[in-house]
């Protein structure tokens, strides 16, 4: 165990005052009271003030342990050696937790940070193998640091327990890094196995013959930090268990899952899809808690009309200093590279004792060398780093002790993130806080004026799509490749026995045997190693490359197949570690990206225009009244063709993202099928509006900005898995497009759709549909609730891109949809 | 709407994606052989084991048999087999070696990679015989195996080419996959592919380097089997030309022909490709080992003798290194630089320092010696001449030409070092020499 992580469990905590940390734990409670009365102006617990610079103060109480009982599967050795480390009894989490994971029950546990979450699967793990040598346990972690951050909290156990019985407790990472001569001795040796996904799908399974000792005895799989599978990584992560328990099958086992995730809307059902199989769920955590404060911070307004406010990053500036002027420990979140980068040299500029002195101030975020990155850990767990400046590479669980205080730069994008990084500061015992500062990103707007969507709602759902066919036929593939299927195997949502059909007509597998009622098998005829192929991260493994020709030829990037276009077209500018470079030829057919160094102050934006056509409806309000009361009958879900092709692109300028030119594009139509929301306006909608053409079209295209903005918050995504186009139910018109690549002219019933981003579909789109309703409230919140005039990046996008009208016109939309379904409702019968 | 099969296959096939790749039915016209008859079309008969059959093709070249120059009487083990076979690695020399080599459905590896045709090859009674076990079809993988064990058991040592890297482990997987006993795990192995780089690489290979065989390791590598290919060496060394040879990069595709079409036509040629490959194996491996026995006057080449130096190096046989090296720096410019190099420093480790220093010397005299090796050369030069021969102003002139060189800073401060020792041991109050 490191030196400075807090105890497992309850027990009188000491500060680690290490050689920085200027004040004692009353000291810096104090401390953080003085800064946060300057912050609230010393009012605690006030309603909330959406208009206001601090718009929500909370104040999470404290919270003492509560215990559970000892737990009699726990090996004595064990208990011994816990004991030895200070931890007398277990938290009630934790109890319930090992109880179920010994009784092979799957549980899935969620409990905030350093609630000692690690012990709840190390115990049943090491009790295991204590009691059955030859038990083996494999971790799963979706980074290879966090794996290594578990490693040394293993190793000691291990260490402490060897020492007690004759058995070395072999545990040891295996991923990408480790060499090729280790490789056999840890397939031998290893009781526990830290690895991840990606590793799993394109190592190990593959070669199961060579592990067979471990897929034999395999009791436990441990799943940390499940929510950062969803999207297309969960619904690969989905696959890659299919097939890990298709070959335990195969070698007689049947493991048990144990799950850690952050809090999250549906930790249960998130486990359920991944694994497939029923988990018990632990959500109360037993450890004790100091006293948090969580504020919110909207820079003020400076220019009315537009609705500009203040730039976040000069705010998150001047919140860290009056924290750290006070001696606080903080932690910075910002949102990219580039900011995080911006926010280090500001600080540093304050804070930064005299040249030759240890730095205080660090940026830490993908890209550092891991060497970097452990001094500034230990740093930090010391205390002789004051600040840190981080993405959200700290966001998950990697070590480096409690801070005081945490400032976010801008919205983190989902609740569950954003507790996640907000937990980074705060002890057992002690005061912490942490602040909110909002961006003018629509997002972070509705959630700081909204503060109680965040305090008091669930957070979002994880979502994933592990039947997606682009997904599932690649994996089929890896699963053949490994074990042949019989003619009777099942594999996932569809039939395998169809899939395997059509990979035998390209002549991937070859159907035999199948004599006398027995099962046939499908076997695998191919030359190659299928799991090189499928990278879990995406879900084509096409993508483009970039080469830096600036001296030589040397890669510096990739991009995937899908935002290639718009992020490499020729005078595009790269970013990489805010090193700027210029496209200046881009080799379509052969995915590559010539660039060169090149010192300018804009980058580029690509004007993307994106046509999508209805394929097929699997549901709308009309047919679907009998559950869904509340619908309008103008929303739908089914699925889609998406064509998209970059027009042009603006030159952006830094800082002050002004607009500094723009040029225009011919590049290659991209395709692909994938499922959709949409929302249609019918004609007498559009009619009933009292306003010229063009500010129906501003409506519409205001409704559709804020629309996106909502969904994204809905969904728990990212940005870039959903896509928005505003289509007519008519076929093949294509029409002239504006400078910011949205039809000029609408056609009389204009359907706005809101798309999965991913070929095939991710799932987002039918839980949209259910959510329906909820989507059209937030979205006329979000654009009522703005302050701005007549439009503005907040609500209905930039003054510029729409008219003045396009506010007014957009809620007069939703107003008459809102009318409509309440007519449709009076109108069904009883 | 579409239905399951035809998003399937815009997904697996998706348009534009041209014509579906070789192993599919797309292959071209074939003429299905009838199931019974495809032993007897390769020349073998079936094997039948738990309700599972194979084919199993069993050839014996006489002893008048020629591979090009060599004939198999020539690559007959004497009595007792080859002393020095050790030195090409594994632990034994005793015994009957067993030379293996697999032919597979792809070179990556892993669960899914097949050996669908198993090739042995021994001596036996003056004659090579080889056995080869197809894999007819898939289930019997199993029977197939059990065969190939028995056949492994009664020799002593495999060699392969490559094995260590490719063939043993893909054939232990194929055993654990079938949950059996490996005979090969414990069975002492001599992996020609690293004597012949010593020995013979880059001698007027014509395809050196390009067609390579280009093993993909598991973890994505490549096999270091490039520039030394079996076919190549075979043409080198033995003057064996291979007419209508089946390129290794088609073999898998003819299999999954077979499978899918059952046409077993197309095997017969890679059967005999094998066959090649194990005839070539053993007689360089006889080649190599009496190369061993004979010593460096053997030698053919300024390549081989160093190679032989390298080999016997590595097996503690000091004297006949030396041998070998001194051998090799007379045998032409090739490797003269290499050889000399060699010699020096062997001969510093047994002490026989004059040796050394005139192995040096002759380096430093070369018209295009390597710089490092010079760098090396002038500082062994300077010690010699401090420690051995007290020649100080010659080690100073040694020093100083060190001084002159590129090199590392730890280098360099060594030299610095040195200097001023020497300029000290002069009786030089400074080191004048340096301004």
């Amino acid at each position: 165990m490191l030196p400075a992580k807090a105890p497992e469990a309850a027990f009188p905590t000491t500060r680690p005052d290490g050689p920085g940390s200027g004040l004692t734990r009353k000291g810096s409670d104090t401390a953080l009271e003085l800064v946060l009365d300057r912050l609230t102006g010393g009012v605690a617990d006030r309603p909330d003030t959406p208009d206001g610079w601090v718009t929500a103060v909370r104040r999470l109480p404290a919270r003492g342990a509560q215990f559970g009982p000892a737990v009699a599967g726990v090996d004595e050795r064990l208990r011994d050696v816990l004991r030895e480390r200070g931890i007398e009894q277990l938290y009630v989490h934790q109890s319930v937790a090992i109880e179920h994971a010994l009784a092979r029950r799957n549980v899935v546990i969620t409990t905030p940070t350093a609630s000692g979450k690690t012990l709840c699967y190390n115990a049943p793990v090491l009790s295991s193998v204590l009691r059955d040598p030859s038990t083996r346990a494999l971790y799963l972690f979706p980074t290879k640091a966090l794996a290594q951050d578990q490693l040394a909290e293993l190793h000691e156990l291990s260490g402490l327990l060897s020492r007690r019985s004759d058995l070395g407790i072999g545990v040891f990472t295996y991923d990408g890094d480790t060499p090729q001569d280790a490789r056999r001795a840890i397939r031998g040796r290893a009781h526990v196995v830290l690895s991840n996904p990606d590793m799993v799908h394109s190592g190990i399974l593959p070669h199961h013959p060579r592990w067979a000792k471990l897929f034999e005895n395999l009791q436990y799989v441990i799943i940390d930090e499940l929510h950062a599978y969803r999207g297309v990584f969960g619904s690969h992560l989905t696959n890659v268990l299919r097939r890990l328990r298709r070959v335990c099958r195969h070698y007689g086992s049947n493991p048990t899952f144990i799950c850690s995730s952050a809090t999250i809307a549906n930790p249960r059902e998130l486990a359920e899809s991944l694994v497939e199989q029923p988990f018990e769920l632990v959500s109360e955590s037993g450890a004790p808690r100091g006293e948090k404060w969580f504020l919110f911070v909207n820079p003020p307004v400076v220019n009315e009309q537009l609705g500009i406010r203040r730039s976040y990053l000069a705010e998150t500036r001047r919140v860290a200093a009056e924290f750290l002027k006070r001696t606080l420990q903080v932690i910075v979140f910002a949102q990219s590279r580039l900011t995080t980068e911006i926010l280090t040299t500001y600080l540093k500029d304050d804070f930064e004792g005299p040249p030759g002195t240890r730095d205080r101030i660090r940026g830490y975020r993908g890209g550092y060398l891991p060497q970097r990155r452990r001094e500034i850990e230990k740093g930090l767990r010391e205390g002789s780093v004051r600040a840190v400046v981080s993405t959200n590479a700290l966001e998950l669980g990697i070590d480096i002790g409690a801070l005081d205080v945490c400032v976010m730069a801008g919205y983190p994008g989902t609740i569950a993130s954003t507790w996640q990084r907000a937990g980074r500061a705060g002890r057992r015992t002690g005061r912490s806080a942490a602040v909110l500062v909002a961006s003018s990103a629509p997002l972070d707007q509705f959630v700081v004026r909204h503060p109680s969507y965040f305090f008091d709602a669930a957070p979002e759902h994880a979502l994933v799509n592990p039947d997606n066919l682009h997904i599932l036929v690649d994996h089929v593939k890896c699963a053949a490749f490994e074990l042949p299927f019989t003619t009777s195997e099942q594999y996932g949502g569809h039939d395998v026995q169809d899939v395997l059909g059509v990979l035998e007509e390209s002549g991937f597998v070859h159907r035999t045997g199948a004599e006398g009622g027995a099962d046939g098998v499908w076997q695998w005829t191919n030359e190659s190693y299928p799991a090189d192929a499928v990278s879990l991260r995406s879900v084509s493994s096409d993508n483009f490359v970039v080469i830096d020709t600036t001296e030589g030829a040397d890669v510096i990037g990739e991009t995937s197949f899908t935002s290639g276009p718009s992020t490499l077209h020729e005078k595009a500018i790269y970013l990489v570690e805010g090193v700027l470079y210029q496209v200046e030829r881009l080799d379509f057919e052969g995915r590559k990206a010539y660039v060169r160094r090149i010192d300018c102050d804009y980058y580029t934006d690509a004007i993307t225009y994106t046509k999508v056509t209805a394929l097929e409806t699997f549901a709308n309000g009309h047919t679907d009244v009998g559950s869904g009361f509340s619908r309008t009958g103008t929303a739908s879900h089914g699925e889609v063709h998406v064509s998209s092709r970059v027009v042009g692109f603006k030159k952006i300028k830094f800082y002050t993202n002004e607009n500094v030119g723009s040029g225009e594009l011919d590049l290659p139509e991209q395709q692909m099928h994938t499922t959709a929301y949409w929302l249609s306006v019918p004609r007498d909608v559009m009619a009933a509006l009292p306003v010229t053409s063009d500010d129906r079209r501003d409506g519409v295209v205001g409704l559709s900005f804020a629309m996106r903005q909502v969904a994204q918050l809905l969904l728990m995504c990212d940005r870039q898995d959903i896509g928005i186009s505003i289509g007519s139910g008519a076929e093949g018109d294509s029409p002239d497009v504006t400078r910011t690549g949205e039809p000029a002219t609408l056609s009389e019933e204009p359907r706005i759709f809101i798309y999965d981003n991913y070929p095939g579909g991710i799932g987002f789109s039918e839980p949209l549909f259910a959510m329906d309703d909820e989507l059209r409230r937030r979205t006329r919140d979000l654009i009522s609730g703005c302050g701005c005039e007549h439009g503005c990046p907040t609500c209905v996008g930039p003054v510029g891109n729409t008219g003045p009208l396009a506010k007014t016109v957009a809620l007069r939309i939703l107003d008459l949809l809102d009318a409509r379904s309440t007519t449709a409702r009076a109108e069904l019968p009883a | 709407m579409m239905s399951l099969t035809e998003r399937l296959r815009g997904v697996v096939r998706p348009a534009g994606s041209g014509p579906v790749r070789a192993g599919g039915r797309a292959l071209g016209d074939s003429e299905s052989t009838s199931p019974d008859r495809v032993a007897e079309l390769l020349g073998g008969e079936w094997r039948q084991a738990s309700s599972h059959r194979y084919v199993v093709v069993d050839r014996a070249y006489a002893p008048g048999h020629r591979h090009g120059s060599m004939s198999v009487a020539d690559g007959l083990p004497p009595q007792g087999g080859w002393p020095r076979l050790p030195l090409l690695g594994g632990s034994t020399s005793g015994g009957t070696l067993l030379f293996l080599d697999l032919e597979t459905t792809g070179l990556a590896g892993g669960a899914g990679t097949y050996a669908f045709l198993v090739g042995c090859g021994w001596f036996d009674g003056g004659r090579f015989l080889v056995r080869q076990f197809f894999l007819s079809s898939f289930a019997a993988e199993h029977a197939l195996l059990e065969a190939v064990r028995e056949v492994a058991e009664a020799a002593a040592t495999v060699v392969t080419y490559n094995g260590k890297s490719f063939d043993l482990p893909l054939i232990e997987t194929r055993y654990a996959l079938n949950r059996m006993e490996t005979p090969f795990s414990a069975m002492p192995h001599i992996d020609m592919l690293h004597p012949a780089r010593r020995l013979w690489r880059g001698q007027g290979d014509p395809r050196r380097d390009d067609t390579a065989r280009r093993a993909v390791l598991p973890a994505g590598g490549l096999a270091p089997a490039l520039g030394c290919r079996l076919s190549a060496l075979e043409q080198l060394l033995l003057g064996h030309e291979r007419e209508e040879d089946v390129p290794g990069f088609e073999i898998p595709a003819r299999y999954f022909r077979y499978v899918h079409s059952g046409d077993a036509a197309p095997i017969g040629d890679v059967l005999e490709h094998n066959r090649l490959d194990l005839l070539s194996l053993a007689l360089l491996t006889a080649r190599a080992a009496q190369l061993l026995d004979e010593g460096a006057t053997g030698a053919a080449t300024g390549r081989e003798a160093f190679g032989l130096g390298w080999l016997y190096a590595r097996a503690g046989m000091m004297q006949e290194a030396r041998v070998s090296f001194a051998r090799a720096a007379d045998m032409g410019p090739a490797l003269r630089a290499e050889s000399l190099r060699a010699y020096a420093v062997l001969s510093r480790r047994l002490r026989r320092h004059d040796d050394a220093a005139e192995a040096w010397r002759r380096l430093l005299e070369l018209p295009d010696c390597p710089a490092g090796f010079v760098r090396e050369a002038t500082e062994a030069l300077a010690v010699h001449h401090e420690h051995r021969l007290r020649s100080l102003l010659s080690a100073r002139s040694f020093a100083l030409k060190s001084l002159k060189m590129d090199a590392s800073a730890s280098r360099r401060h060594a030299a610095e070092h040195r200097l001023a020792r020497l300029e000290r041991k002069l009786g030089h109050a400074y080191p004048a020499a340096l301004f």
